[in-house]
């Protein structure tokens, strides 16, 4: 290896752990009906190829605001900030930060609600809560004056199908979901080749050696995309053969169940484990010190499930401003290719294409395919957000499958 | 007389602040519980709307999650977190009856450092125990690489029914033992020393006076110690996290943690504490009956 | 009567005693080792590096020292244990006055509901508590708010039951010598039966203490995220996720915490009995904390 890679090796990996997270299936749009989304309106879906307008909700802030000053409240999923830039955000601007964290997209949004959670920004939602977020009136549109970079952001999502005209949301990272495995430990790399890498989650060969997220959005969205199933079915048929699936898989290959790939495909411990894209970036710097790290390898199907993670302000913050100048921060490409050092999650911006992350040896060999293009952004198979009877319908899929 | 009666607004008084704290934070809380369990969906959010007028009450989402249990998926898991408590409470009397034994009768000079050492589990944190256990249990762990020096190789965190068992063994077997060890202790040592006179060896003396004697203090202790680990999901969590290993508590806390379907978490909740009623029942009597034995 | 039959009437205790040592050993080598490993020098949990205080003191962001979100969970934990044993204890206490002296129904239905709470499964307390204030007082914010109400309402019921065990033991006489000397009930109960009550809430403030700082499911079901994590909580979380060796010397403080607790406790409780002449030692005063476990 050079020197350069060495130092842009550990530039990639300053900081120090973090968890890897967001959702997969990025969703398209629930847009409201009736009337202003109040108790009894029913959500409708919208695919990507129906773009929706959300709900005007509230008024952005006025122009040419100085920021508040004082502690911005940030929701965040777990470790999902690289503390030395959000530490530069608090020394520029002379402000604290409070970070508060979520497990699940239904437990912040639930939270959100009850006003247990009163934050200024949330960080890391994605497209499948954002209509609720809106017809609660939780969340206000976005003053773009004060968004100087938002122009950074990836051409197709400046007007995302999801929030036309960006009203309430700027794209945080994207990712895809897919494999991860172990180059060096006799994984047969045959069934990424042949298309369907999926199937190796049923090799026995794994057994005990392999992992899937502990999501059940992810895993019932990969074994229907495997299956070749519309993956945001609410076919109760379409999902009982998933749950056989999933039942087989846990006496093919008793996976275990959590969000650890980043950890436990370097340790060695599993050669085979769902994971998002940033999982695999993120582990390099799991690996034993004497390893390679080339031995990490990551797969993910030609037509990826990809989505994006989103920035949003709340409706009830008080320091709106400094909310939006913290966006901005974060949209400025040294600091979110800072960021992206740390939480191994791509930028959703057009200066940092996958192409660029490559050249400045940002990601290590072999890995490259763990970054996505913005073709392949595009061609995405995205998911949608679930009619809330047909995500009661998963939720007891995977109950069903966690019961044994 | 007189003064019995004079007091009593004050006892009243004094008695009303935990009274109301309990009525309010614990009985409404248990029936909101079944409010919930019965009530609606709200449309939009797909949360459940609890119905407080048992009148309102819906039986749908009830008779949905019974049938899982009687017949679905959730039967599983509750026959296998039945097997689970009944072998770990098991379990935690041969390990933690010789050990109440020996406190209470034999440990001559040794008791109160013994004591001291009986009690000193309850004051390190549960999942701080559970953590060490992780640590050891790790394929490069410490305990795993013992356990191969004897020809035992295992992944023990790999969804393993004898790791969630011998976890919870671990975990309560404390709990076990101090209130074992109180109701031997009390034990009038006169009658043992009787059966001994009149012959007995002490096998016997053991089991046709020991034994019986303990036995209440032995099913209190049983009961105080099986409730919990009914409920129990993290010590599955942390050594396991397996569909193989999956009890009633880890079902309960990913419908009301991790869904938007509460109301099913609800319904387990509720029939968990059905099934449970038997035992607290029996332990709140026998504790009742114990307090009157003292006040008399 | 022989003399050795007399001395070694039943003893044959060498497995007994192995049994109980070996017991000893297996409740507690783990724990020293996890111990240990706070301060292991590499990054991992089950493998030894070296001994260093990395994962204390020296490591910028992550050790013990300077990670603000260990903080935040160290400093969650105490407030939270301290703040329930303030409100716990004196509730309690007056409950278990109130009912022991109280003859109504009332008292009698009062006596089963603080019962019930020690009998419950921490879940379905946890779950029930979680619905309620999301739902119907919604006033109560997620997080230290609900964290405390729930747990004062698991711990008071042990209050009771330790105030009640003293009570009984008291019996009424003193009582009635000061009303018979023209006490009033608020007399009575102010200077004669609250100093006698003093080792129970004593050891009530130690017991409540401990049961909040070991407590994971009320603390994590009614948590709203990092702000009001507790260190079990903590624990858990980090476990499922990888960590380093600062978790734990988090872990490692808390139990350090609640046993320099337990020696104020057991300190004050011989004071408090060379104060009124019994003599005590260790032994004895741990026999009491014992006694109040069960």
């Amino acid at each position: 290896m050079t020197a350069r890679h060495e130092f842009n090796r550990r530039r990639f990996l300053q900081g120090s752990a973090a968890v890897a997270g967001g959702l997969m299936l990025p969703a398209s749009i629930l847009s409201a009906c009736g009337d202003d989304g109040g108790s009894g309106a029913a959500l409708k879906l919208a695919r990507p190829d129906k773009p929706v307008t959300l709900p005007t909700v509230g008024d952005a802030i006025a122009n040419g605001l100085s920021h508040e000053g004082g502690t911005l409240q940030i929701l965040n999923y777990v470790d999902y900030l690289n503390p030395d830039v959000l530490a530069r955000f608090e020394e520029t601007y002379g402000v604290k930060t409070a970070v508060t964290t979520y497990d699940t997209e239904e437990i912040a949004l639930n939270k959100l609600r009850s006003g247990a959670y009163q934050p200024d920004l949330i960080l890391g939602l994605t497209e499948s809560v954002l209509p609720r977020l809106v017809a609660a009136d939780l969340l206000q549109p976005l003053n773009k004056s004060y968004l100087s970079n938002f122009n950074n952001v990836i051409a197709g999502l400046r007007d995302p199908y999801y929030d036309l005209g960006a009203q309430y949301t700027v794209p945080y990272i994207i990712y895809s979901t897919g494999i991860g495995y172990r180059t060096d430990m006799d994984v047969d790399t045959s069934y990424f080749d042949s298309g369907n890498g999926w199937d190796i989650l049923w090799d026995p060969a794994y057994s005990g050696r392999l992992g899937i997220l502990d999501s059940y959005r992810d895993v019932i969205g990969s074994v229907l995309h495997r299956n070749g199933a519309d993956i945001n079915t609410g076919d109760q048929k379409v999902l009982d053969t998933v749950l056989a699936d999933l039942q087989a898989m846990t006496a093919a290959t008793n996976p275990k169940i959590d969000i650890l790939a980043y950890t436990e495909i370097p340790a060695g411990t599993r050669v085979v484990n769902q994971c998002w894209s940033g999982d695999m970036l993120l582990g390099v710097w799991y690996l034993p010190e004497d390893a390679g790290w080339d031995v990490l390898g990551y797969w993910q199907p030609d037509d990826m499930v990809t989505g994006n993670d989103l920035f949003c302000v709340t409706s009830k913050s008080s320091r709106p401003v400094l909310a939006h100048e913290f966006i901005n921060f974060f949209l400025d490409v040294d600091n979110a290719l800072e960021n992206f050092g740390w939480t191994g999650y791509q930028p959703a911006l057009e200066a940092l294409p996958a192409s660029t992350l490559i050249e400045w040896e940002y990601v290590p060999a072999g890995l490259e395919n763990a970054l996505i293009t913005p073709e392949q952004y595009a061609a995405g198979n995205r998911g949608v957000a679930l009619e809330p009877e047909v995500d009661a319908r998963w939720t007891d899929v995977w109950a069903a499958f966690t019961a044994g | 007389m007189r003064r019995n009666s004079d007091g009593q607004w004050l006892w009243g008084l004094l008695a009303g602040p935990g009274t109301t704290w309990l009525l309010l934070l614990f009985a409404l809380p248990f029936y909101g519980l079944a409010c919930m369990a019965f009530g609606e969906i709200d449309p939009i959010f797909r949360n459940a709307v609890p119905a407080w007028n048992p009148l309102d009450w819906q039986f749908e989402n009830f008779g949905d999650v019974m049938h899982e249990i009687l017949f679905g998926s959730q039967r599983r898991v509750f026959v296998r977190t039945i097997l689970y408590v009944a072998s770990a409470v098991v379990l935690s009397f041969l390990v933690g009856y010789p050990v109440a034994y020996y406190l209470a009768r034999h440990a001559g000079r040794w008791r109160g450092l013994l004591l001291a050492l009986m009690i000193l589990p309850f004051w390190v944190n549960y999942l701080m125990r559970m953590l060490a256990w992780v640590n050891l249990l790790q394929v490069d762990g410490w305990a795993t690489r013992a356990f191969s020096a004897f020809g035992l190789q295992y992944n023990w965190l790999d969804g393993k029914a004898i790791t969630v068992v011998l976890g919870l063994v671990y975990g309560y077997v404390p709990f076990l033992v101090l209130p074992l060890y109180a109701s031997l202790e009390r034990l009038d040592v006169r009658l043992l020393e009787a059966a001994r006179d009149l012959g007995a060896r002490p096998g016997h003396a053991f089991r046709m006076v020991t034994m019986p004697l303990s036995r209440p203090g032995m099913m209190a202790a049983g009961v105080i110690i099986a409730l919990p680990m009914f409920g129990d999901y993290y010590t599955n969590d942390m050594l396991s996290r397996s569909p193989r290993t999956e009890m009633i508590g880890n079902q309960v806390d990913f419908y009301i943690n991790g869904t938007s379907q509460p109301q099913k978490g609800a319904v387990l909740v509720l029939v968990l504490s059905a099934m449970l009623v038997v035992f607290m029942s029996y332990y709140l009597v026998s504790t009742m009956r114990m307090q009157r034995e003292l006040q008399a | 009567m022989n003399p050795l039959l007399r001395r070694n009437p039943w003893r044959r205790p060498v497995v007994l005693a192995t049994w109980t040592w070996l017991y000893v050993v297996w409740m507690f080598v783990p724990v020293i080792i996890a111990f240990m490993f706070s301060f292991n020098g590499g990054r991992s949990r089950s493998v030894w590096q070296g001994f260093s205080l990395r994962w204390w003191t020296e490591e910028p962001n992550a050790s013990l020292l300077h990670d603000e979100s260990l903080h935040t969970a160290l400093r969650n934990s105490l407030v939270l244990a301290i703040l329930t044993m303030l409100i716990a204890t004196p509730l309690g206490v007056a409950l278990a006055i109130g009912l022991a002296r109280w003859r109504s129904r009332v008292a009698k239905g009062a006596n089963w509901l603080m019962l019930v709470p020690l009998v419950t499964p921490e879940i379905v307390m946890g779950a029930s508590l979680l619905l309620i204030f999301s739902n119907l007082y919604t006033g109560v914010p997620l997080g230290r708010p609900a964290q405390l109400l729930g747990h004062v309402t698991f711990s008071m019921s042990y209050v009771v039951v330790v105030s009640r065990g003293r009570l009984l033991s008291i019996g009424r006489d003193y009582e009635e010598a000061a009303r018979d000397l023209g006490a009033t009930a608020i007399q009575a109960l102010r200077m004669v039966l609250l100093p006698l009550l003093a080792p129970a809430i004593l050891a009530s403030f130690v017991i409540v203490f401990a049961m909040s700082i070991d407590d994971f499911v009320i603390s994590s079901f009614l948590s709203s995220g990092a702000a009001s994590e507790t260190v079990p909580v903590r624990i858990y979380s980090a476990v499922r996720t990888s960590s380093t060796p600062a978790l734990n010397a988090l872990a490692s403080f808390l139990v350090i915490s609640s046993l320099v607790a337990l020696a104020l406790g057991m300190v004050g409780m011989s004071v408090y009995r060379r104060r009124r002449g019994d003599d005590s030692d260790g032994e004895s005063v741990l026999t009491e904390f014992a006694k109040f476990e069960m």
